[in-house]
């Protein structure tokens, strides 16, 4: 569930920002070509990393401040949600690299260990 | 995602079921639109159904929540389980919008309300 909010926040955020003026010159006719995301998703025991690369504007993580909480925002929570989720690095390029990771715990690996100890 | 607006005596009831996001929040914004301009006194949101929320979702709701406060009604919402609930809970929005029922999930899944 974590995951996919997180992913799902990540994907919303290139289309919706990084691609934002790339939006508006393809309805303006400017360009035709709309943008493309590679994502690749990586899983090894208890560890899920995803890579989301774009070829659209980047921008600062550093540079967005936390949601002001007791203002009830409207925006700027799909940042907070990323990382409060799913542990994340940034970096701007061509293409711009979005990466999130996180450590579970494997269901099996529990169900041994739970045997084990009885 | 499917939502329904039904306007009672003194209260008007909006559900919404299946997945609020980015795209499908479009749908439901001129809707909510609408609805605000009603000047409703009590909207109770039913969010029983409702599988899968994200910002943008939980942006068109905290709008609701405000606009329709901000002419003097309230916004109650109820029925929160599972992955909306969790962003609500992140999001701090818990305390604030939801009825005390839905701050502790509901032990069973409701059956999901009429189609818009």
């Amino acid at each position: 569930m974590q995951v996919v909010s997180a992913v799902g926040e990540a994907f919303n955020n290139i289309v919706l920002h990084g691609y934002a003026s790339q939006g508006d010159a393809i309805r303006s006719g400017a360009i035709r070509k709309e943008g493309s995301i590679d994502l690749r998703i990586q899983t090894r025991r208890g560890h899920i990393r995803i890579e989301l690369r774009d070829w659209g504007s980047g921008f600062d993580p550093t540079g967005v401040p936390p949601p002001a909480f007791d203002t009830l925002p409207e925006s700027g929570l799909g940042l907070f949600i990323m990382q409060s989720f799913m542990e994340m690095a940034y970096r701007t390029g061509r293409p711009n690299l979005l990466t999130l990771s996180k450590r579970y715990v494997e269901r099996s690996s529990a169900v041994r260990k739970s045997e084990g100890a009885t | 995602m499917r939502f329904d607006i039904k306007a009672g005596t003194g209260v008007t009831h909006l559900a919404i079921e299946g997945e609020l996001d980015a795209v499908s929040v479009s749908d439901l914004r001129p809707d909510l639109e609408k609805l605000v301009k009603t000047k409703p006194q009590i909207v109770e949101v039913d969010l029983s159904s409702l599988r899968m929320v994200d910002s943008s979702g939980v942006g068109a709701l905290v709008s609701l929540y405000k606009r329709v406060r901000a002419q003097g009604g309230s916004v109650v919402i109820k029925g929160l389980r599972d992955q909306p609930l969790a962003i609500f809970r992140l999001l701090r929005l818990d305390r604030v919008m939801l009825s005390a029922d839905s701050r502790t999930p509901p032990p069973a899944h409701k059956q999901s309300k009429s189609r818009h």
